[in-house]
């Protein structure tokens, strides 16, 4: 998932780079190299999504959760387990990014939802969920290069 | 600085310094910006005073508010006014004299404190995963930190004039009122929904302590934090920095917060310095404190979403163009490092805690 729009993204860098960055620079090569980068990033913007597969995914596996906790509700509190039922069928079938939020959503509404009822009623229905979080948190983890936080800290 | 050119705002800062100092004469020679902080402005003054014929070489930290940052909205006051207040006590918070409004001087509200001596090391791993300090710093700082964290809950704020911060109450109050401060923090930045985020906060909502004491609580007293006075087995923690979330609470706050795995630096240590169990006790030896595991595994929990929801801020005036700090943009991908802690803390992997 991600908050900042690509566009944004690259705008922010672009904005910072030259205004922050380029002022410092002196040799000539390395402001060639520079305004390059710029050149890159500002044609870059206009050029790329986020990953949809990423989202298909996400969706895919929420959704099962989603499906699980519903299934285990069926009994124990069945306005509920009907509740994500007609949720779960409202998802959009696409884009990918849209199945994704909407999964998150429904997931955080059932997770509220879930709260307001007796734990031993909800603790199976709230396993597959919590499973999925798990697993997307290691989904999202994968991608990300080490980070550069020492470097950026010390400047 | 922005807003002028250097040159008018050292010699705006140095005008303001001589009515402070009350000297003949104030030159800044030097205004250096840490790159250090992610929140407030943080500026390093190096200053010739001129007193009757005499000159003295002083320096001394600026901070000023932000435009836009990861604790906004920003008020400088409360916190000058506590280190203010604790400049006479022995704790070693930096001497802070003057604060002031006036946008005539840096154009923001901004504090003066001194420059207190050692290096701040920061909480980011290194390549050789031992961490920012060696075996004999180790040792020193550990029970250090420990100690000066039990000195900080044991000073008497209503003695202190801290009462303004306002007492939580007593109960279940202290820890509420916290969650609540991060609960309207993530709302304020309107991110999307968050599954993984919703289910910490139910689990906190549940699991609300009580707390049977207040004390003044720092909010951020952490590896980071704390300026260091590196001489092997002879080190010194010689200043606590960075007071802009301190507030009166549970002093269990500040434990959780100093030895959550968010500071370890890539070590197993609380704070790069002390394994986890080994920092509480020696806290709860230098306090006096018995540490109830309940209460810290909420404030174990509560950490992870307070660094969320400071994460989520700077994303949110990122996004919405009110800064093009890149540092505010990379936490876009930092968050799902956090979300590991999370997944991990509430045992997500084996069905969520109860």
């Amino acid at each position: 998932m991600m908050h900042i729009a690509v566009e944004r993204l690259l705008d922010g860098v672009v904005r910072t780079l030259t205004e922050a960055v380029l002022p410092a620079v002196t040799t000539p090569y390395a402001r060639g190299q520079l305004y390059a980068a710029v050149d890159v990033l500002r044609n870059l913007r206009d050029r790329v999504e986020p990953r949809a597969d990423h989202a298909a995914e996400e969706s895919a596996a929420a959704t099962a959760a989603l499906e699980n906790a519903g299934a285990a509700l069926a009994t124990a509190a069945p306005a509920l387990a009907a509740e994500l039922r007609a949720a779960l069928a409202a998802v959009p079938a696409a884009p990918p990014h849209a199945r994704a939020a909407a999964a998150r959503t429904i997931m955080a509404d059932a997770l509220e939802a879930l709260a307001a009822l007796p734990a031993d009623v909800t603790r199976a229905a709230r396993r597959p969920l919590a499973e999925h979080l798990g697993a997307q948190a290691l989904r999202d983890l994968a991608p990300l290069k080490p980070s550069l936080l020492a470097e950026i800290s010390r400047g | 600085m922005d807003g002028g050119s250097d040159h008018d705002l050292r010699g705006r800062l140095a005008s303001f310094l001589a009515r402070a100092l009350g000297a003949d004469e104030v030159r800044v020679a030097a205004l250096t910006r840490s790159t250090e902080g992610f929140s407030q402005e943080t500026f390093r003054a190096d200053v010739e005073i001129g007193r009757g014929g005499a000159r003295e070489a002083q320096s001394w930290i600026v901070k000023r508010e932000p435009v836009a940052g990861l604790l906004e909205p920003y008020d400088l006051e409360p916190e000058f006014r506590v280190l203010h207040a604790l400049s006479d006590d022995p704790f070693p918070s930096p001497p802070t004299p003057w604060f002031t409004r006036d946008p005539a001087v840096l154009e923001r509200p901004f504090y003066v404190m001194r420059c207190l001596p050692g290096e701040v090391p920061i909480p980011a791993p290194t390549a050789d995963g031992r961490g920012p300090f060696s075996d004999a710093e180790r040792g020193a700082l550990g029970p250090a930190v420990a100690r000066t964290l039990a000195a900080l809950h044991a000073i008497d704020w209503r003695q202190r004039g801290l009462d303004f911060l306002g007492d939580p109450g007593a109960g279940r109050t202290a820890a509420a009122r916290e969650l609540e401060r991060w609960e309207a923090r993530l709302r304020a930045s309107a991110l999307a929904a968050d599954p993984a985020l919703t289910a910490a906060l139910v689990w906190l909502r549940a699991h609300v302590p009580d707390c049977g004491e207040r004390t003044l609580v720092h909010g951020d007293y952490r590896l980071g934090n704390f300026l260091i006075v590196r001489d092997g087995a002879h080190s010194q923690l010689t200043g606590v920095l960075d007071w802009e979330m301190v507030h009166l609470g549970d002093p269990l706050e500040d434990l959780a917060w100093c030895a959550s795995p968010l500071w370890r630096a890539g070590t197993a240590y609380a704070a790069a310095l002390l394994p986890p169990e080994d920092f509480i006790a020696a806290y709860a030896a230098a306090s006096g404190r018995t540490v109830d595991p309940d209460r810290l595994r909420f404030y174990d929990v509560l950490a992870l979403v307070k660094m969320i929801a400071i994460m989520h801020t700077g994303i949110r005036a990122f996004a919405d163009g009110r800064t093009d700090d890149l540092r505010m943009a990379i936490f876009d991908h930092q968050l799902p490092f956090l979300m590991i802690l999370l997944a991990t803390t509430l045992d997500f992997f084996s069905g969520g805690a109860e």
